[in-house]
Order: structure tokens, then C-alpha cells, then sequence
């Protein structure tokens, strides 16, 4: 009824405006997000807004289903080379948007392009020494190290069509000027690119020949950027679009009630947290403390741990939308340590006596940096914090700036206190333990986002052995003692897992994955 | 002494237009209360918005103390981060007028001495100074002061950037304001240097400087002071709209920009005392001002071109 | 005649040399377009590579110089973001910009023309009451005015599209909003929310330049022999006014440009200023670049046709162009 309602007024319009749109389908989707995807291109740029587009359009050998599990996609089966590598067994049944078909030699292609020095997505293919292309359907990627995680950390490499980018001159990611896949492109997945307009309009549709049922009746996908989030939730109120993620925290109770639509909630694999310097001997930003770093010591990083109300921020500035973290990875993550499920508690005059053991009693001021465009209420949260660390004596002087300043900042180590949100590109804890608790370590490419330089020997030890264990039990003990160690030592201040909040017309049907991607081959309108 | 008499009349032409305009009388009135609210704030507001160890995040969105949740210690709400938004309203409204004046008075010295030169001296310093203001007016004030801000926040010392931002922010809107002042002087100037008075102060061998700001300036100081007025109402606005795009002042010293900004998130949350408010009190503040930017300009008409 | 224009021609270039030049020196400091082109995995050696590929490292003047003798070449580089040729990318979207420009020139002028004579005419409340509304137009922020506009208009009532350029129909490289009904819908708000300050500028001038002439002799006299009102007013006092009124438009024009950044924001209207918004979130260098110097070679334009109008009509203006 419903259906037949809209096509009316859509024939009625039509016949209204001769000069206006042609046929518009019932089934067509509009979508929005804060951003445009930069690229087309899936070897170019490695972030979620492109990845997340492109998991559309294009498709990996294994993919994550909605549960974020690993499971077929252009390869059917895979299995362990002992220690040598993994070997995969390519589905014989797929072909690319242009028609033609999928071989192994697209997949060495698309590794040859994707491991290239122009590639962005070059680090997930650092443990590989070589791919050898075995038959038409057979694959192997053979690791420098065993590698017990290798599929899924290749979930998003995505497959190119070689003739396709040979003919077009688009062997390669584009550097400098773009190339023929930065505005077009040529995948397996469920929707082809039907046109691109950078910054402005995106139409997707489905592929017929796709080699897997669809679950959606779109018939085609219009995706626009709306950046300013009010003129985002004007455009869903006014029913211009179908869906926008994220909305603002604040109108979620109002949609909510709002006959209609519906707010769709979920988990982020995010999770927020301050870093402290742990290196510099001095405070940079400090008023009253000079020649010594009080954060070096251990009880006053507790005391800032303990005097940040975590609760409160959650109920107020996150609207009551996320879960407190105890570690730097989500429970949803492969590896999370549930023995150390257990946040230290919110206890001012505990982070108070503290400070006085510590030798601070009067407190000491020092910069807070933090981002004002990068997570959800970013600011709000830092302005908070500042305001209940100021409550034990750690005044915070607190700068906020967009993330274009905000990282070259701290890659030049302008802060005493930061924030940082982090989600495990590869959904295990390993990630965050390269990347967050390494000792920064440049040509083994560890620790590169360690900004204060925490380092504890153990860990540093463990990584290696977490990273080759192909024990799933001797794993998790190592991650536990990993975990355990950077609780001890307060490396952190593990904050809370960032929700995933988005809305639609109550006539829309989607699956949430916890890395934020949108996925259009699981909506259905109603 | 006949110039002294001259102008002592139409000073009091001007108090007698003054007190027969309704209008004007009301905007003065409004524009002295929005001042003396921003002057006396710190006396005035029940806390101070700028120290965020008395800020308690649980008394944030609080509505206004008339309606249901409503708190009797914040009469008209709190933000979202538990400020008093009356506060926090005084406080912005005092920052956005510091900005304002600042700015303008810094346009104004720079633009009526460069103005009056240029129209005075002529030839090739007027030449490069109008083209000077011709690049000026090639630069829209947001990207001039993304500009001072971006080279502030290059040159200033580390964590100095903040409590430098007013000025800096000052300094570009002032420039982007300058030539207005600039081309109206030396309009005027080069009118007024053709007449006989400034050729005889010539003869008598007086320094062109003393010319200038003693003789022709008085008499440019009509349109000076119409654009005054609406100079700051623009410097105003352009510091609000600064704080929108996310490069004014900052943000725990919010303005009433800020507090508009932060308002807009929370249009569609029903929680509409946050931008309400501090956008009533912006929209009145400038009204007044325009409003007797207006009356001085009909007042000073046959002067004005 | 012929060396004023060269010279104005001179000057003109070194405005834009200047814009050019602080235009490049803004960039180093709006942020680092490295770390928003690549993904939290890529190393810093990789970063580094790039950087050196675009030739960030070079020292400020090298890059300057390259910029210019691009520039000066017909090269003006790719996104960095979009890896689109910048010219390509700001082309396409200058369509956008210029068609919600026009209209709300548009809107102002049949507005504040009318507005401006009516209130120079005659006293009263519907003259006092359109003098203070528009004094309103121009108290308020125009983003505030933007999404008063999209909630009550948008939201509330439902009439009018909230955000985009609505369906559009391709000329050429030129997309058009004129030929469609959503196109039409899609310009009112946008236009409006832009135009509202412009209107009460025409009509505040054309108020003051009909004020003024209708006290000038031949007004007077005019008015003393009997002339009927309408055609005294309409088409004596009136086009004596144009002058200056259409000096301000042209003036206007380039204003209402460069200063649809915000609206373009507010509306997520596809148009340069959008553009040049997403590129200073983005770091985009040589969008950025090739934005401002353009907005500066329209500004120039603007203002030379200005003068050498004044030029051919004011004779003392030619005769101080001789000789400064």
C-alpha cells in the first residue's frame, strides 16, 4: 500500500514537472555521511570512509559478515601451508562489473598494486615474502613468520580487475595526478559505480551478475555528503534522505520518539582514551613545574585515572551511549582480555591523597591537547575531564583543535596530556599492542602511534610472541599479561568504547557492523 | 575659533536630533545595558564561566528555571558543559564586544591615518596603498583571519596560542576592516585638500602631518563615525561567524559565536535555550548598534559624500 | 587613455601576485596534508615519501616560484585530496556558486530597489517597518538566518528541499539548476539566506541616492511645472540614481562570491565555497591556491571594469589618470 502510495505521487510529480528528474524508482536510496570518500580507488587510501564505500563496490577474498567474522567471499576455501603461508581456493563462478572473469592472476595483480610503494593499504602486506599463483583458482601468500591471523587481516584488500587496469592505465594507486580508478571503478561486489561526482553525488547500483544472492531490493544508491551535522538531521527530518550516519548524540532520545524514523545503536570498535608523556624529563606547558615530569610518576597518572568521573561523562556528554573500557580494545575484539575487565574506580579524594604521596599536593598545571572534529563530542569530553581533573589539582590547560593540526602536534610531541581514540584495523588486540604500546621503534615500524613513548620491556618482548602464536590459549595468556602490565603501569587512561549512532525512516532495514562501515547489500526498503 | 563654533553646533544639533529620535533613544539605551552587562559581568554573574574547576557536568542541559527540570540557581539553563548559560551569555557578550572594539579601533587608526595620506600626499603612495587595499579586499575576512591565526599559531611560543588568540583575532578582523575607513578618508581628503583652508595652512609653512589631523580630519569625522557604528556591528557578526567556522576564540573562553555554534547542535534535541539566548542577545546587541549607526548617518546626512 | 588602462593592467597583476603569494604562505600553517591523505597504518617513512614527492620539503620560495610558473603555464595542479585536476574540479563547481550568486542578486535587487524608493518616498509605518526588518537582515549571523530558514521552511513546514542543488541538467561542462522545478526549490533558501544582506545594502543606497537627488534643482523644478509624480519619480529621479546604485551591484557581486562560503556550508550547496571548505579540512593545497587567486582575479576584474568605466564617463577622473 505504502509502495504503491509513493509510485503515485512519484507518476504525479513526473507528470507535473516535463522538465524535471525522469523516472524515480520506489526502491531508491538515499544516503548521507560527514565525509566523501576520497578515492575509488581501494589500494589509496587506507581509512574507513573509503574502505567502507568501496566494501560496496568491491571485494576481498574473505570478507566479515555481520557479526565481523571472517567468512568466503572470492576465495571459497582457505587453509594453513603449515607455517609457510596460506593457500586459497578462489571461487570459479565470479566475474567483474565489466563482464569479465575472476582469476588468480587478478588477485597477484591486485597484491602487486596494493603492496606497491603508492599503495596506502601496504602495511597489511608487511609479514608476506611472496604470492605464487598456483593454478587459475589457486592462490598462496607465502609469510615471512607464521601468521595465524593473516586472513582476517585482509578482509578490506580488495580485487582489481588486471586487464581492466592495464587498458586503463591505472597499474597502480595514483600519487600525484589521479588515474583512470580514482573516479571509476571495476569490482566484483554486489553494486557497480553507475557515477561519481567528487564531493557532491555518488550513485551506486546493484550488479546483476553478482556470484552471491542479494538480500537488498535497492535499485539504486544515491550517496551525498552533509557535513554540517544540523543540515544532515534537517535533510532525514524533511525526508530527503533515507538514512544518515552518524546523527549528534543529543538528538537521539527526540528521534527517537519521532513517528517515522528510528535510531539504529550500536558498538564502535573505538575506544577513547588519554595518553600521558611519558618520555620528555620536562612538562612543556606547565606553569609551576619546571626541570621534571610529574606524569613519569606512576601514582600521578593513577590520580588522573581515578579523578576522571567516566560515568558521568558517559551519562552526560555521551548521552548515555557508550560502554567504559578498562583496555584499549573492545570486548567484541578477538583477544580482549576478560581478565582485566575491571576499571580502576572514580575516587577523587583517593586521587587526591595521590597526589600528595607523589609530592603534588597543591597540583600542578599541564597541556591537555585534543581534537575538535575527530570523535564523537570530542571536545565536550575533554572540557569535562579538564573540569574533574581540576577538581584533584591537575589543572589542565586545555587546547582543541581540528585533527589537521591536531596530529602534526603530536608527531612534534606538543602536548603533556592528549586524546586519542583507537579502533584495531584488524579487530584483534595485537593492533593496538604495534601500534599504542610498543616502544616506538621506527624502521620496525612499531609503536608509530605511540606518542608519549611509553615503554615496558615486557611488552616490547611479549608483541613478537603474540604476533607468531599459534595457540589460540598461549595467546590470550600473553595478551592478558600484556594487558594486565599496561594497567599497572596506568600507560593509558582506557575511557570508553564509542557508540555507533545512526538513523533512518522506519521503513529501512540494515545490519550495524561494529568497524562503521554502511553495508547497501543488507538494506532493504519496506 | 569660527571652526570650534561650527562644529559645537552641529555636536549640539546632534544631541537635540538625538533626543527627539524614539529609536535611537531606545538602541542607546539597549546598546548601554548590553554593555554594562559585558563590562560588569564578573560582578553581575552568579559564577564564572571560565573556571572549569567549578563546572559540574552533571548539572549540564539543565532548561531554563521557568520550565520542568528546570534549576532556581540557573535562571535561564546551563550548557552542555554546566555552565550557567546567563553566565556564560555575559561573559561572551563581553568577549565579543572586547573583540569588536579592539578590532575596530584598530581598523579605524590604521585606516584613517593610511586614508588621509593617501589623499593628502596622492601620486605613488596612494597607488600602492589603494592596491595594498585592493589585495585586502581580494581576501575575504574569513580567510585573512584564518591566515593571522594560522601564522600565530607558527610563530607564538607553545601554549601561548590560546591566551594570544583575542588579540589575534582582533588583529584580523581589523585588518579586514581597514579599508573601508581608508577609502572614505581619502575621499574626503582629497576634497577637502583642494579648499582654500588647507592651501593657506600650506603657505604658512605648517607640517603636512599637523594638516592632516588637525584640520582635514575633523572634517571627515561624520562619515568616520557613521562607519564606527556599523564597523562594529560588523566585526560583531564577523567574530560570530568566525566562532562558527571554528576559528575564533578559544574554547573555554567561549564568545557569544561559540555559544551560537555549540547552540546549533542541539536544534533538533529540544533543548533550545542554548542557541536561543545567546543568538536574542547577539541580534539585539547589533540591532542597537546598527540602529545608531543609522540615526547618525540621517543625522549627519548633508555631510555625508 | 591606452596607458591608463596598461597601468591599471600592471597594478592589477600585482594584486594578484600578492594574493598569490599570501595565499601560498596561509598553507604551511593551516595543517599537514599529509597525515589527511594516507590512513593511521601508513608509516612515517611512507609519509615522508610523499612529502617529498609533492615537494613539500622544498624551501617556501621553491615552491612559490613552481606554483606561479604553473600557474603562468596553465597547470594548475591535481587535488590533493580528490587527485582531480584543480581546474577540472573548480570548474565544475563554479556553475553552483555563480547560479545561487545570481539569484540572490536577483532576489535582492527586486526586493531592495522597490523597498529603496518606496521608503525614500514616502514616511510612515509600512517604510518604518520595512527599514527595521531589514535592519534585522543584517543584525543576524547568516548562518543563524540559514538554519532558522531550513528548520522553519525545511523541517517544519515541509515546502522547501534543506540541503543540495536538487536535480540538475547539463549544458556542456555547465550544471544548471534553471531547468528544473527542484533546481528552482533547491535556490530560494540558499538564496535568500545569502541575499538577505545584499538586500538590505541596494536598498538602503537606492533609499539614500533618491533622498539625494530628489533634493538637487531640477527635481525641484520639475516637480514646480507640473510633472506627474510617477514619471517625476520613476523616470527622472529614479535614473539618476543607477549610476552608483549599479556600481555597488557590480561591487556586490564579487562580495556575494567570495562570502558564500558560509551559506555553501550551511545548505551543503556544492559550490566553491563548499569546496574551499572541504580543502582547508583537508589541507588541499592546490585547491586551496587556486581558489583564493581566483576569487582575487574576479575582485581585480570587478574593479577595473569599474574604473575604466568611471574612466569613460567621469572626465575628471580621466583627467587624473594622466597624470598619477
Amino acid at each position: 500500500m505504502k509502495l504503491t502510495l509513493r509510485a503515485m505521487l512519484f507518476i504525479s510529480m513526473g507528470t507535473a514537472l516535463t522538465l524535471s528528474h525522469g523516472i524515480t524508482s520506489a526502491e531508491t536510496f538515499k544516503w548521507a555521511g560527514t565525509s566523501d570518500p576520497q578515492t575509488m580507488d581501494p589500494h589509496a587510501n587506507n581509512s574507513a570512509p573509503v574502505l567502507g564505500f568501496l566494501n560496496n563496490v568491491y571485494e576481498g577474498l574473505v570478507r566479515r559478515n555481520k557479526a565481523m567474522k571472517i567468512e568466503p567471499a572470492l576465495a571459497e576455501s582457505w587453509e594453513q601451508l603449515g607455517a609457510d603461508g596460506w593457500r586459497f581456493n578462489l571461487r570459479t563462478d565470479v566475474t567483474f562489473h565489466d563482464g569479465s572473469a575472476f582469476t588468480a592472476d587478478d588477485v597477484l595483480f591486485s597484491y602487486e598494486r596494493a603492496s606497491s610503494e603508492e599503495s596506502d593499504v601496504r602495511s597489511w602486506f608487511s609479514p608476506v615474502e611472496s604470492v605464487v599463483v598456483v593454478d587459475e583458482h589457486t592462490i598462496d601468500f607465502l609469510t615471512i613468520a607464521p601468521n595465524p591471523l593473516f586472513p582476517d587481516s585482509i578482509a578490506n584488500f580488495m580485487i582489481m580487475d588486471k586487464d581492466w587496469a592495464t587498458a586503463n592505465e591505472a597499474m597502480r594507486p595514483s600519487s600525484e595526478a589521479e588515474n583512470f580508478a580514482t573516479r571509476n571503478a571495476n569490482g566484483t561486489g554486489a553494486f557497480t559505480l553507475a557515477s561519481r561526482d567528487p564531493g557532491v553525488k555518488t550513485t551506486l547500483k546493484p550488479y546483476e551478475g553478482w556470484w552471491d544472492t542479494l538480500e537488498s531490493n535497492i535499485t539504486e544508491a544515491v550517496y551525498t555528503p552533509i557535513g554540517e551535522s544540523a543540515t544532515g538531521m534537517a535533510a532525514l527530518l524533511s525526508g530527503e534522505i533515507d538514512f544518515i550516519s552518524p546523527i549528534p548524540l543529543q538528538d537521539v532520545p527526540r528521534m527517537k520518539q519521532r513517528a517515522g524514523f528510528k535510531v539504529h545503536e550500536g558498538v564502535e570498535a573505538r575506544v577513547l582514551m588519554f595518553g600521558f608523556a611519558h618520555q620528555i624529563d620536562e612538562l612543556k606547558f606547565s606553569d609551576d613545574v619546571s626541570g621534571k615530569n610529574p606524569f613519569q610518576d606512576v601514582r600521578v597518572r593513577q590520580a588522573a585515572y581515578q579523578a576522571v568521573n567516566v560515568d558521568a561523562l558517559i551519562d552526560k556528554v555521551m548521552r548515555g551511549n557508550a560502554q567504559p573500557a578498562a583496555q584499549l580494545v573492545s570486548d567484541a575484539m578477538k583477544g580482549y582480555s576478560e581478565a582485566n575487565a575491571e576499571r580502576l574506580a572514580y575516587d577523587p579524594e583517593a586521587a587526591k591523597q595521590l597526589m600528595k604521596d607523589a609530592g603534588y599536593a597543591d597540583g600542578f598545571s599541564f597541556g591537555l591537547q585534543c581534537p575538535n572534529d575527530r570523535y564523537i563530542n570530542d571536545e565536550s569530553i575533554c572540557k569535562a575531564a579538564a573540569s574533574m581533573f581540576a577538581k584533584v589539582g591537575l589543572n589542565a590547560k586545555l587546547t582543541a583543535m581540528p585533527v589537521r593540526n591536531y596530529w602534526p602536534e603530536l608527531r612534534e610531541d606538543n602536548f603533556d596530556m592528549y586524546l586519542l581514540g583507537w579502533s584495531p584495523g584488524t579487530f584483534d588486540a595485537e593492533h593496538p599492542i604495534r601500534f599504542l604500546a610498543s616502544t616506538p621503534n621506527e624502521e620496525k615500524k612499531l609503536g608509530s602511534w605511540n606518542f608519549g613513548g611509553y615503554s615496558n620491556a615486557r611488552i616490547d618482548e611479549l608483541l613478537p610472541m603474540i604476533q607468531t602464536e599459534l595457540d589460540d590459549d598461549k595467546r590470550q595468556a600473553m595478551i592478558d599479561e600484556t594487558t594486565k602490565l599496561m594497567q599497572q603501569d596506568v600507560a593509558y587512561i582506557p575511557m570508553y568504547v564509542q557508540p555507533l549512532i545512526w538513523a533512518s525512516k522506519d521503513n529501512i532495514e540494515l545490519t550495524q557492523r561494529t568497524d562503521n562501515f554502511f553495508i547497501l547489500r543488507w538494506v532493504t526498503i519496506q | 575659533m569660527i571652526e570650534s563654533l561650527r562644529r559645537w553646533s552641529i555636536e549640539n544639533e546632534l544631541v537635540y536630533l538625538f533626543l527627539r529620535s524614539p529609536g535611537a533613544l531606545l538602541a542607546a539605551l539597549v546598546a548601554l545595558l548590553c554593555v554594562g552587562g559585558a563590562v560588569l559581568s564578573p560582578w553581575i554573574a552568579a559564577n564564572d564561566p571560565y573556571d572549569i574547576a567549578s563546572l559540574d557536568i552533571l548539572d549540564s542541559l539543565i532548561p531554563p528555571s521557568w520550565s520542568d527540570g528546570g534549576d532556581a540557581r540557573f535562571l535561564i539553563g546551563t550548557d552542555d558543559q554546566g555552565r550557567d548559560l546567563l553566565a556564560a551569555i555575559l561573559y561572551g557578550t563581553r568577549l565579543s564586544l572586547l573583540v569588536g572594539f579592539l578590532a575596530i579601533t584598530f581598523a579605524s587608526v590604521l585606516g584613517v591615518t593610511v586614508g588621509l595620506m593617501a589623499g593628502y600626499f596622492g601620486g605613488r603612495f596612494d597607488a600602492i596603498v589603494m592596491r595594498i587595499a585592493d589585495v585586502q579586499l581580494s581576501l575575504p575576512a574569513i580567510l585573512t583571519a584564518l591566515l593571522i591565526d594560522g601564522i600565530a599559531r607558527g610563530v607564538l611560543p607553545q601554549g601561548q596560542h590560546d591566551n594570544l588568540m583575542i588579540m589575534v583575532l582582533t588583529v584580523a578582523i581589523g585588518l579586514s576592516l581597514w579599508v573601508n575607513f581608508a577609502r572614505t578618508v581619502r575621499a574626503t581628503t582629497f576634497v577637502e585638500r583642494n579648499k582654500e583652508y588647507v592651501q593657506s595652512c600650506e603657505i604658512m609653512g605648517m607640517h603636512p602631518f599637523r594638516i592632516m589631523f588637525v584640520h582635514i580630519l575633523p572634517n571627515t569625522m561624520g562619515p568616520i563615525l557613521v562607519i564606527l557604528t556599523v564597523d562594529l556591528a560588523v566585526a560583531v557578526l564577523l567574530e560570530a561567524t568566525l566562532s562558527f567556522l571554528g576559528v575564533g576564540v578559544p574554547a573555554n573562553q567561549p564568545s557569544l559565536g561559540t555559544l551560537i555554534r555549540i547552540g546549533t547542535e542541539y536544534m533538533f534535541s529540544g533543548e533550545w535555550w542554548i542557541v536561543i539566548f545567546p543568538s536574542a542577545m547577539l541580534i539585539l546587541m547589533v540591532i542597537s548598534i546598527n540602529l545608531l549607526g543609522d540615526f547618525l548617518r540621517d543625522a549627519l546626512n548633508p555631510r555625508i559624500r | 587613455m591606452l596607458s591608463f588602462i596598461i597601468r591599471r593592467l600592471l597594478q592589477s597583476l600585482f594584486v594578484m601576485l600578492a594574493v598569490s603569494l599570501i595565499a601560498f604562505s596561509l598553507f604551511r600553517f593551516v595543517g599537514d596534508p599529509i597525515a589527511q591523505m594516507v590512513g593511521q597504518e601508513t608509516s612515517i617513512e611512507d609519509q615522508e615519501n610523499i612529502r617529498e614527492r609533492l615537494g613539500l620539503n622544498d624551501p617556501m620560495p621553491t615552491q612559490y616560484a613552481r606554483f606561479v610558473g604553473n600557474l603562468a603555464k596553465g597547470e594548475f595542479g591535481f587535488s590533493y585530496r580528490t587527485r582531480q585536476p584543480v581546474n577540472e574540479l573548480i570548474l565544475s563547481r563554479l556553475p553552483a556558486t555563480l547560479e545561487l550568486g545570481a539569484v540572490s542578486l536577483f532576489i535582492s535587487l527586486i526586493v531592495g530597489i522597490p523597498a529603496g524608493i518606496y521608503t525614500a518616498l514616502k514616511r510612515g509605518f509600512l517604510s518604518n517597518a520595512l527599514l527595521v526588518t531589514t535592519l534585522v537582515g543584517i543584525s543576524i549571523p547568516t548562518f543563524v538566518i540559514g538554519i532558522f530558514l531550513i528548520y522553519t521552511f525545511g523541517v517544519a513546514l515541509g515546502w522547501l528541499p534543506t540541503f543540495g542543488r536538487g536535480e540538475t541538467v547539463q549544458l556542456g561542462w555547465w550544471q544548471t539548476n534553471f531547468l528544473t522545478l527542484s533546481g528552482w526549490k533547491a535556490l530560494i533558501l540558499p538564496g535568500i539566506t545569502l541575499g538577505v544582506y545584499q538586500l538590505t545594502l541596494t536598498m538602503r543606497l537606492v533609499r539614500a541616492e533618491m533622498q539625494e537627488v530628489l533634493k538637487t534643482d531640477y527635481i525641484k523644478f520639475a516637480t514646480a511645472r507640473g510633472i506627474n509624480y510617477r514619471s517625476l519619480y520613476l523616470h527622472h529621479a529614479f535614473r539618476n540614481t543607477l549610476v552608483p546604485v549599479i556600481t555597488i551591484i557590480g561591487l556586490q557581486l564579487g562580495g556575494i562570491i567570495a562570502f558564500s562560503i558560509v551559506t555553501e556550508s550551511v545548505f551543503q550547496w556544492p559550490g566553491m565555497g563548499l569546496l574551499f571548505l572541504d580543502s582547508i579540512r583537508y589541507v588541499d593545497i592546490p585547491v586551496m591556491s587556486v581558489y583564493l587567486v581566483l576569487i582575487a582575479l574576479i575582485f581585480v576584474m570587478i574593479n577595473l571594469i569599474v574604473d575604466l568605466a568611471y574612466f569613460a564617463i567621469d572626465p575628471r577622473v580621466r583627467h587624473r589618470g594622466g597624470d598619477d
